[in-house]
C-alpha cells in the first residue's frame, strides 16, 4: 500500500537532490559544530546519518533546509543553492519536509488544520481541494479518523504520523527526519517507523537521523557516522554494520550494540 | 494548600459546623465575624433606605450618562445604543449557534440564562428606579428586547449562514465602532457635536475602548521588538517600556495636556480629549506588552521552527502559528490590563475632562445637592465593580473557548 | 557565507531579499524614522519655547514659590524658592509611600494568610475584600476615604476617641491627646488627609498585596503542608515556619512590583487634597508655565523612587532565595 500517490513523478534534470561540500560551522562562543561535512544524496535514495550524541548529525541535517546556517562551504538542495538570498530559501524550505523529535504540532489547530495550513498559505491552492487530501493522507498513515481532534488529544505515535503527514501534504521533494522516534514510548515506534518504511518504498527522498539500527538495516540505502561534525564513513548497511573500515565506527557501533 | 472541609456528603448543620467551629479559635472569629457583618449590613441597609436620598442620582441621571451632550442630537445616541444593542445580541447568538468542531453545542447553557434574566431585571428595574420618563423606560425595554430577540435568532438560525459570509461577520464590530464615532461626533451630514460637550458615561466608554482597542496591536508590536535580534528595535521596545512603567499615569496625562502643544508646530494640537486617549494608550500598550512577552515566552521554539520548515514566511508565521499560542497564554494578563485601563479613566477627571467622575463632582457642588457624596460614590462604585466584573467574567470565558483541550466529559 | 570552490559566481542578491543585509537595512530604516520624528518634535518645542520665553533653563528654581502649602513635615514659606516647596512635596510623598508600605504590606499578608485559614467565614471574607477593591477604581476609592469617611468624622468634644488615637474631623491624634480650648493636641497629629490617603492606598494595594501572597502560598507544593501536619505541626505554625518562607521566594517579586505601584500611585494625592510631590508640581508648572522642566522633575522622582524600590526588594530577593547547589 503507497502513500504518495505521486510515484513516478519524472525525474527533474537534477538527479542528485543534497550535495553538500565542505560545510564549516561555528557558534558564537567560538565552537566548532560542522568540520568539513560532506554529502551526497540522490533522488529515491535512503541515507540514515547515526553518530554519538554532539557529533553534529542533527546540526547537519538542519542545514539542508536553512533552519541553521553555516560559514565556510557550499549546499545544493534539489537544485537550488543555498545561498542569503530569502526568495531561495524558502523555495528549498517548499520542496524540504522536516519531522523533528518532539513533532512540533500547532495545538491550537485541529489535526485537518495543520495539514492544510502551509499548502492553502504558501502554495495559494483551495482549502476544499487540500483538505481532500489531507483527510487522504490521514487515512494514508491509518489516522483517517482523527481529522478533526487536536493534537494534545492524541497519543506521541499519532502525533508524530500527523507530523509526518504535515510534512507530506506539501508535496516535498525530501524528507528529513530529526530523531523522529527517540521521544516516543517504544511501543508507539513501531508505528512510525512502519510508515517511514512505506514512504521509502515509495521512492521518497529521505535522510533520517536516528538511532534505530534495524530501521537502517532493513531501509537504508546507505548509512553515514558522524562524530565531532566531520563524516567519517558512508557505507551501505550490511558493510556499515557488519565490517566498517574507520574505527570510530567500530566504537560507535560496539557502543550501541 | 491546607486540606479543605470533606465536601457536601454531610448536612448543611454539619459541613457549617466544621466550616465555622471547627476549634475555639474558630468559633471566636465566626462570631465576631456573623455579629458585625450582620451589623454592618443592616447598617447599611438602613442608610439605604432611610436617610439617603437617592433623588440626587435620578435628577442627574442624563448628565452622568452623557454628560453636556446637546439635547437635540441625543437621538444619535439613541441610534448607536440600538446598534449596540443588536450587534451584541447577535454575536452572542452566533457564538452559540456556530460551535467548534470538536465539542458539542449547547444554545442555552446555564451562565446564559442567568444573564438572561440579569437583563431583563436591569431593563425593567434600572429605568424604573431612576425615575425616568415612561416613555424612555419603555424605550430601554426595547431596546432589551431587541438584544434578546436577535440572540435567540442567531442561536437558532446560525447554521443556516453560508460559510462565506461568516467570515465577514467578525467586520461588524470595527465598523460599527467607525459608525459609532461618527454618530457621536458629527460627520456624513451630521452636525458637529464637538469633544468638549461629550461626558459621563459616554466620554469614560469612549475613552476606555479606543484606548482597549489600540493598546492591544501596540502592545503586541512592542512585546515582539523586545524579543527580536536586532538590538535596535529591542533596546528600543525596552526604554520605552521601562519609561512608561516607571511614570505615574497622571505624570503622562500631564504631560499630554500641557507640553503636547508645545511639541507641534503652530497652534497644531489635537483635541484635549484626544490627547488624553492617545496618552491612555501608550501608557497600556507597555504594559500590555509585558503580557504578551510572557505569552510569547511561553511558546516553544520548535513551533516557529516547524512553520518555517513548512515554508511559511515569518510574518505568516508569527500570525498564525506563534501569536495565537502567546496571545491565548498572556489572555487573563492582558485582559487585566483592560479593566486597569477602564478604572484610569477615572483619572481624567484630575485634568479636567467631563469622565463620570469629573461629572459626579459638579453635581456634588451643586447647591441643591450639597452632602449627598456618599449616594453617588456608592452608586458610581458599584457600576464600575459591575462593569469590571463583567469584564473579568468574560475574560474567564474566553480563556474557556479558546482552551484546545476541553475536559472528556464536559 | 563565502564563495565556495563550485565556478559560476551567484549573481548579487538585491537587498530585499538578502538575509543578511535586510535586519541591518530594517533598522537603520526604524531608526532613521525615529530619528526624524525625533528631531521634529523636538525642534518645534524649542521653537515654540523661545516663542514664549520660556527656553529650557532651571534657574526659576531659586525664584520664590508664592504658594502655600497646607502641610509640611519640611518646614516652608510662601517666600521660600520653588525647590524649597518641590522638596517639602517629595518629602510629603515619602512620608504616605513609607507608611503605606508598612501598613499595606501588614494588610495583605493578613488578608492573604486568611485565604488559608480553616475558618470558612475568614476565606469567603478575605477573597471577598479582594475582589470588591480590585473592580473599583482607586481615585473612586480615596475620595470616597476623603469626602464620605475622614471629613464625616466629627469634631472637638464629640470626635471619636480610642486608646492612644483620637480620630476628628480637624485631625489623627496618635499619643495622649488632651482637648485644648475645644482644639485636640497630641504628641503626633496627622491631617485627614494624610490619614484619607493612607488608609486609601494601604486597602487598595493591600488587596493586590493578599493575592500575591496568596500565590506565593499556593505555588508552595502540598506535600509540604502534608509533612507539616505528619509531624504534629498547627495550621498557624506550618504557616508561618515551613509555608511562608518558601513562599517568599515566589511573593517577594510580586512584592516588587506593588510597592512601586503604591509609589506611582501616592501621586493621585491632589484628589484627597494632600499636597505631595505631583500636587506641588502641578501647581509649579501652572503658576511658572515651565511644564516641560516640571515634567523632567516630576518623571525623574519617580524613576529615582522606583530604583531605590526596586534595589531594595532585589537585595531582600537574596537574602529570601534558597539555598542551593
Amino acid at each position: 500500500m503507497s502513500i504518495d500517490p505521486r510515484l513516478s513523478k519524472p525525474a527533474g534534470d537534477e538527479a542528485v537532490m543534497i550535495e553538500a561540500r565542505g560545510i564549516n560551522k561555528w557558534y558564537p562562543n567560538g565552537y566548532q559544530a560542522l568540520r568539513g561535512a560532506e554529502l551526497t544524496v540522490r533522488r529515491g535514495e535512503v541515507v540514515v546519518i547515526m553518530g554519538p550524541s554532539g557529533s553534529g548529525k542533527s546540526t547537519f541535517l538542519r542545514t539542508f533546509n536553512a533552519l541553521e546556517d553555516f560559514q565556510e562551504g557550499s549546499l545544493k538542495v534539489g537544485g537550488l543553492t543555498l545561498s542569503n538570498d530569502l526568495r531561495q530559501i524558502d523555495a528549498i524550505r517548499r520542496e524540504v519536509g522536516m519531522v523533528f523529535q518532539q513533532f512540533n504540532l500547532f495545538p491550537h489547530l485541529s489535526v485537518l488544520e495543520n495539514l492544510t495550513l502551509a499548502p492553502v498559505l504558501v502554495r495559494g491552492r483551495q482549502r476544499a481541494q487540500v483538505e481532500e487530501q489531507a483527510r487522504r493522507l490521514l487515512e494514508r498513515v491509518g489516522i483517517g479518523e482523527q481529522a478533526d481532534k487536536y493534537p494534545g488529544q492524541l497519543s506521541g505515535g499519532q502525533q508524530q504520523r500527523v507530523a509526518i503527514a504535515r510534512s507530506l501534504c506539501m508535496e516535498p521533494e525530501i524528507l528529513l527526519f530529526d530523531e523522529p522516534t527517540s521521544a516516543l514510548d517504544p511501543e508507539m515506534v513501531r508505528e512510525v517507523l512502519e510508515v517511514m518504511q512505506t514512504l521509502a518504498a515509495d521512492g521518497m527522498t529521505m535522510v533520517v537521523v536516528t538511532h534505530e539500527v534495524r530501521f537502517a538495516r532493513q531501509v537504508a540505502d546507505r548509512v553515514v557516522l558522524m562524530a565531532e561534525g566531520q563524516v567519517l564513513e558512508e557505507a551501505p548497511p550490511e558493510r556499515f554494520f557488519t565490517n566498517p573500515s574507520h574505527e570510530r565506527t567500530r566504537q560507535f557501533l560496539s557502543q550501541i550494540a | 494548600m491546607p486540606l479543605p472541609p470533606v465536601p457536601s456528603r454531610r448536612s448543611l448543620a454539619r459541613r457549617l459546623q466544621a466550616e465555622l467551629f471547627a476549634s475555639p479559635l474558630d468559633g471566636l472569629i465566626s462570631i465576631v465575624l456573623i455579629t458585625s457583618s450582620v451589623a454592618a449590613v443592616l447598617g447599611l441597609l438602613h442608610w439605604a433606605t432611610r436617610q439617603a436620598r437617592w433623588a440626587v442620582i435620578q435628577a442627574n441621571s442624563t448628565l452622568f450618562a452623557i454628560g453636556r451632550y446637546p439635547e437635540s442630537q441625543q437621538w444619535r445616541l439613541w441610534l448607536l445604543i440600538t446598534l449596540l444593542a443588536a450587534a451584541a445580541g447577535l454575536s452572542w447568538g452566533l457564538l452559540r449557534g456556530l460551535p467548534q468542531p470538536d465539542r458539542p453545542a449547547q444554545r442555552w447553557p446555564q451562565n446564559d440564562r442567568l444573564a438572561l434574566l440579569l437583563l431583563s431585571a436591569m431593563a425593567v428595574l434600572g429605568p424604573f428606579s431612576l425615575k425616568l420618563s415612561v416613555a424612555i423606560q419603555l424605550r430601554w425595554v426595547l431596546i432589551t428586547a431587541l438584544l434578546l430577540l436577535l440572540r435567540w435568532a442567531a442561536g437558532r438560525w446560525a447554521q443556516r449562514i453560508p460559510g462565506r459570509w461568516q467570515r465577514w461577520l467578525p467586520l461588524l464590530w470595527p465598523v460599527l465602532y467607525l459608525l459609532g464615532m461618527v454618530l457621536i461626533s458629527g460627520g456624513l451630514g451630521l452636525i458637529q457635536v464637538p469633544s468638549s460637550e461629550w461626558g459621563g458615561l459616554l466620554l469614560t466608554l469612549l475613552e476606555a475602548s479606543f484606548a482597549i482597542l489600540l493598546c492591544f496591536p501596540l502592545g503586541i508590536l512592542l512585546a515582539l521588538g523586545r524579543r527580536s535580534d536586532l538590538p535596535l528595535l529591542r533596546w528600543g521596545s525596552v526604554l520605552y517600556i521601562e519609561f512608561i512603567r516607571g511614570a505615574p499615569l497622571i505624570t503622562l496625562l500631564f504631560l499630554g495636556q500641557n507640553i503636547l502643544g508645545f511639541l507641534l508646530p503652530g497652534g497644531l494640537a489635537p483635541e484635549r480629549v484626544w490627547r488624553a486617549a492617545w496618552v491612555l494608550t501608550l501608557f497600556a500598550a507597555a504594559y500590555v506588552a509585558e503580557a504578551v512577552r510572557s505569552g510569547l515566552a511561553a511558546v516553544p521554539r520548535g513551533q516557529m521552527e516547524a512553520a518555517r520548515s513548512l515554508g511559511l514566511p515569518l510574518p505568516l508565521a508569527l500570525i498564525h502559528v506563534v501569536l495565537p499560542q502567546a496571545l491565548r497564554v498572556a489572555l487573563p494578563a492582558t485582559v487585566g490590563q483592560f479593566i486597569t485601563l477602564l478604572q484610569d479613566t477615572t483619572l481624567l477627571s484630575l485634568i479636567g475632562l467631563s469622565d463620570l467622575l469629573f461629572v459626579a463632582g459638579t453635581v456634588m457642588a451643586n447647591p441643591q445637592y450639597l452632602g449627598h457624596n456618599a449616594e453617588v460614590y456608592l452608586t458610581l462604585a458599584v457600576l464600575f465593580w459591575c462593569c469590571c466584573a463583567a469584564l473579568g467574567l468574560g475574560s474567564r470565558a474566553l480563556e474557556r473557548r479558546l482552551d484546545p483541550n476541553p475536559l472528556p466529559s464536559s | 557565507m563565502s564563495a565556495s570552490p563550485l565556478p559560476a559566481a551567484a549573481p548579487p542578491i538585491p537587498w530585499w531579499r538578502n538575509r543578511r543585509l535586510l535586519p541591518w537595512l530594517l533598522q537603520a530604516g526604524v531608526g532613521l524614522i525615529v530619528l526624524v520624528l525625533v528631531a521634529f518634535l523636538v525642534s518645534n518645542l524649542v521653537r515654540n519655547l523661545t516663542a514664549a520665553g520660556l527656553l529650557l533653563s532651571f534657574g526659576w528654581l531659586d525664584n520664590p514659590a508664592g504658594f502655600p502649602i497646607a502641610e509640611t513635615a519640611l518646614p516652608y514659606e510662601p517666600s521660600m524658592p520653588y525647590w524649597r516647596a518641590l522638596a517639602a512635596g517629595l518629602v510629603n510623598t515619602l512620608r504616605v509611600v513609607l507608611a503605606g508600605l508598612v501598613g499595606a504590606t501588614l494588610l495583605g499578608v493578613l488578608a492573604g494568610s486568611a485565604a488559608f485559614s480553616s475558618n470558612g467565614l475568614l476565606r469567603r471574607l478575605a477573597r471577598g475584600y479582594v475582589e470588591l477593591i480590585r473592580n473599583i477604581p482607586l481615585l473612586l476609592q480615596l475620595v470616597f476615604w476623603y469626602f464620605v469617611v475622614f471629613l464625616a468624622l466629627p469634631n472637638g468634644s464629640a470626635a471619636i476617641q480610642l486608646p492612644g488615637l483620637v480620630l476628628a474631623k480637624s485631625g489623627l491624634y496618635l499619643g495622649a491627646a488632651q482637648l485644648v480650648n475645644g482644639v485636640w493636641q497630641a504628641p503626633i497629629s496627622l491631617s485627614v488627609e494624610f490619614g484619607a490617603l493612607l488608609t486609601g492606598l494601604v486597602v487598595y494595594t493591600g488587596a493586590f498585596i493578599a493575592e500575591v501572597v496568596r500565590g506565593g502560598v499556593a505555588s508552595v507544593p502540598r506535600g509540604q503542608w502534608e509533612a507539616a501536619r505528619s509531624l504534629g505541626l498547627s495550621q498557624p505554625q506550618t504557616l508561618v515556619r515551613i509555608v511562608l518562607p518558601q513562599a517568599l521566594r515566589v511573593i517577594v517579586p510580586g512584592l516588587n512590583s506593588q510597592f512601586i505601584s503604591l509609589a506611582k500611585n501616592s501621586s493621585l494625592a491632589v484628589a484627597c487634597g494632600y499636597p505631595d510631590f505631583y500636587s506641588v508640581a502641578s501647581t509649579t508648572g501652572n503658576q511658572t508655565g515651565r511644564d516641560v522642566e516640571v515634567v523632567v522633575i516630576l518623571l525623574g522622582a519617580y524613576l529615582v523612587i522606583d530604583l531605590l524600590i526596586s534595589a531594595l526588594m532585589n537585595g531582600v530577593n537574596r537574602l529570601v532565595q534558597l539555598k542551593e547547589r
